[in-house]
């Protein structure tokens, strides 16, 4: 058996081995819980830490996001998807895409994956309470978003009405349609989905069209509100300016920046945006410091 | 009063380390025109003088250009993980040039903010730099430029000036290096000093001031349009420090290596949907250039970069960041009026 399993936590050891807590790099061990097909090339996974005592010990909030990896093909970076008040396991969701991906695409109940985290801030939860909570999410954004709605849900009697605007390019492209079915039941949660003209099946019953059109016309509130938009960024920059419409301020609007990264500790030199290191001053922005951004995300 | 070593002495020295089981680090000519910072075998093969920059930096005795984090096994559904191999060897590098020995205590704080990283954190404790003051300087050279100088001690443990009749005279900066040099030297009269470094190529305070406001300046595009993606400017400088975590092995174990990245490459930011906030080279170049003097000093207090001119020197169409701050200031200047 390797080393590992003896999981030493001291800084140094005498023979100068980099031990496991003093080396940054080297992930913690989950065990595969479930995995759940969203669409056609989207999945979640549930994990749980092998060692126990590190999942007891495990903590994070709702934005922050960690570093998976399937060994023998890399890391790849997720938003943690579950809600933080979730003791016993935490998940992440995928789109089929490169070499990670693909490989993950693959994995079955019982695999062992890598992570390491949680990395970067959060969504300012506390300051949030006694808002309206506006959620606006395009295509595989849904999973960032849905951590933050599963803990307003839990602590409901801190947030005032939740609005979820959800739209993707199918029917078949909505993930967690299970979940926006549920929300949609909930008290003060209004659920509008939408997907791109064209995308709509003869039974859909939502809206057709493009995010920003569909939250223009749903008649949201905005008063006393905060909205998370996530998205391709093409969806944010047209969304954008329907919410300033409606009157919400650039500090009350929160995006989450998903720049390219490697090692998550502000180090790889590669998620900057002009000054700001995204995995470490970020994933989570306002409008109101983005706007001080250069055109680099 | 100053304390001098001979040329013989100090390769009975080297000779010596290296019998010791000290790993020693130095330039080293590895092809007839072509000198490296190396790995040492003999005392003989390292150079004492005669060269204005190696082809390479000494980062990589430090940041390695490929290095296991762990060891990964895979058994199944069970997966073992291995710390790397201890690091524990003595390690010397002698020869560095200034603007080399420099550019470790500014890649300092990048690798130890918040997360310390252990790898290079480790290597640092147990390397000493001897550094040698430059007596020519090239075409490229800038450290005046960028507030350092052919007898910068900064990052140093120990400087050697060169002195005639193959003597070197030993200063010593650190106690590391003190401990080092004990009882190796004696007393001279002899002083060694330098001739001034190379002119100044810009002008740092007002770039410093200036770089921040700029970064829609068709400069960018108008200074870099040639540059032709290759990264060498980032490998061979002292202070570039990105890298890439990367798995390397087979289905039944490997390694989880870092190895070094340029931020020239197109893949380098690329995301997983095909968006890429860097699309065109110019972008990358600004980038590049806007971590040295913008970004990494307003983090840091440092500018990420020591002026070696390794960039511009082993560029195939004489691109560094040198050139492009020389046509960066030249333009901002015009077009203040």
């Amino acid at each position: 058996m390797c080393a590992c399993e003896a999981r030493d936590n001291t800084d140094s050891l005498a023979d100068g081995t980099i031990s496991r807590r003093e080396n940054i790099y080297q992930p913690s061990l989950m065990e595969v819980l479930q995995v759940r097909r969203q669409s056609a090339d989207v999945k979640s996974v549930r994990l749980r830490f092998s060692d126990e005592a590190e999942g007891k010990a495990f903590s994070f909030k709702v934005g922050q996001f960690g570093i998976f990896s399937l060994f023998g093909y890399g890391e790849s970076v997720f938003n943690i998807c579950s809600s933080s008040n979730w003791k016993d396991y935490i998940e992440f969701c995928f789109r089929k895409t490169g070499r990670v991906t693909n490989a993950l695409w693959n994995i079955e109940e019982g695999d062992t994956l890598g992570f390491r985290g949680p990395y970067g801030n959060y969504y300012p939860m506390d300051a949030w309470r006694g808002k309206n909570l506006i959620f606006i999410g395009g295509g595989i954004a849904m999973p960032p978003i849905r951590c933050a709605i599963w803990y307003a849900l839990e602590q409901r009697q801190d947030y005032g009405d939740i609005t979820i605007v959800y739209g993707a390019r199918t029917v078949g492209d909505l993930v967690y349609a299970d979940e926006l079915d549920e929300w949609a039941t909930r008290e003060r949660v209004r659920v509008v989905r939408c997907v791109d003209p064209g995308g709509e099946t003869p039974d859909w019953k939502g809206e057709i069209g493009f995010v920003p059109t569909v939250t223009e016309k749903a008649g949201i509130a905005a008063s006393n509100a905060v909205a998370l938009v996530i998205g391709p960024p093409i969806m944010i920059k047209y969304t954008l300016p329907v919410l300033a419409k409606m009157g919400l301020a650039d500090q009350d609007i929160y995006t989450s920046l998903e720049n390219r990264m490697k090692c998550g500790v502000g180090k790889c030199g590669r998620c900057n945006s002009g000054p700001v290191y995204v995995c470490k001053e970020g994933p989570v922005f306002t409008l109101e410091q983005i706007r001080l951004l250069p055109e680099d995300f | 009063m100053s304390e001098v070593i001979s040329a013989r002495a100090l390769r009975e020295l080297i000779g010596g380390w290296l019998k010791a089981g000290i790993r020693v680090a130095g330039p080293r000519r590895v092809a007839t025109d072509q000198v490296a910072y190396a790995w040492l075998d003999r005392p003989e093969d390292c150079l004492l003088g005669g060269y204005i920059h190696p082809h390479n930096s000494i980062k990589e005795f430090f940041f390695p250009r490929h290095e296991s984090l762990y060891e990964y096994r895979i058994e199944g559904k069970k997966i073992a993980l291995k710390n790397p191999e201890p690091l524990a060897d003595e390690r010397i590098v002698i020869g560095a040039r200034p603007c080399d020995a420099a550019a470790m205590p500014i890649l300092d704080h990048v690798f130890n903010w918040d997360f310390k990283d252990p790898f290079y954190n480790r290597r640092r404790e147990q390397t000493t730099v001897v550094t040698l003051a430059c007596r020519e300087h090239d075409h490229e050279c800038f450290c005046t430029s960028v507030g350092l100088g052919p007898d910068a001690e900064r990052g140093s443990d120990v400087m050697l000036y060169e002195l005639d009749g193959d003597m070197y005279e030993v200063r010593c900066v650190t106690d590391k290096g003190g401990n080092l040099m004990a009882g190796r030297t004696e007393t001279s009269q002899l002083t060694g000093s330098v001739p001034p470094g190379p002119a100044k190529k810009f002008d740092l305070a007002y770039l410093r001031e200036t770089i921040g406001s700029k970064f829609e300046s068709p400069v960018w595009t108008e200074a870099t349009l040639r540059c032709m993606a290759c990264g060498a400017c980032a490998y061979t400088c002292p202070t570039c420090h990105c890298f890439d975590i990367v798995d390397e092995g087979n289905a039944r174990g490997g390694i989880r290596a870092k190895n070094w990245d340029a931020c020239q490459f197109p893949m380098f930011t690329l995301h997983a949907s095909g968006h890429n906030p860097r699309n065109t080279q110019p972008q990358r170049q600004r980038q590049r250039v806007m971590h040295k003097f913008s970004i990494y000093p307003d983090k840091f207090g440092d500018v990420l970069c020591t002026g070696c001119g390794n960039c511009t020197r082993h560029c195939s169409v004489h691109l560094g960041v040198q050139t492009v701050l020389e046509a960066a200031e030249k333009s901002w200047r015009n077009a203040t009026v």
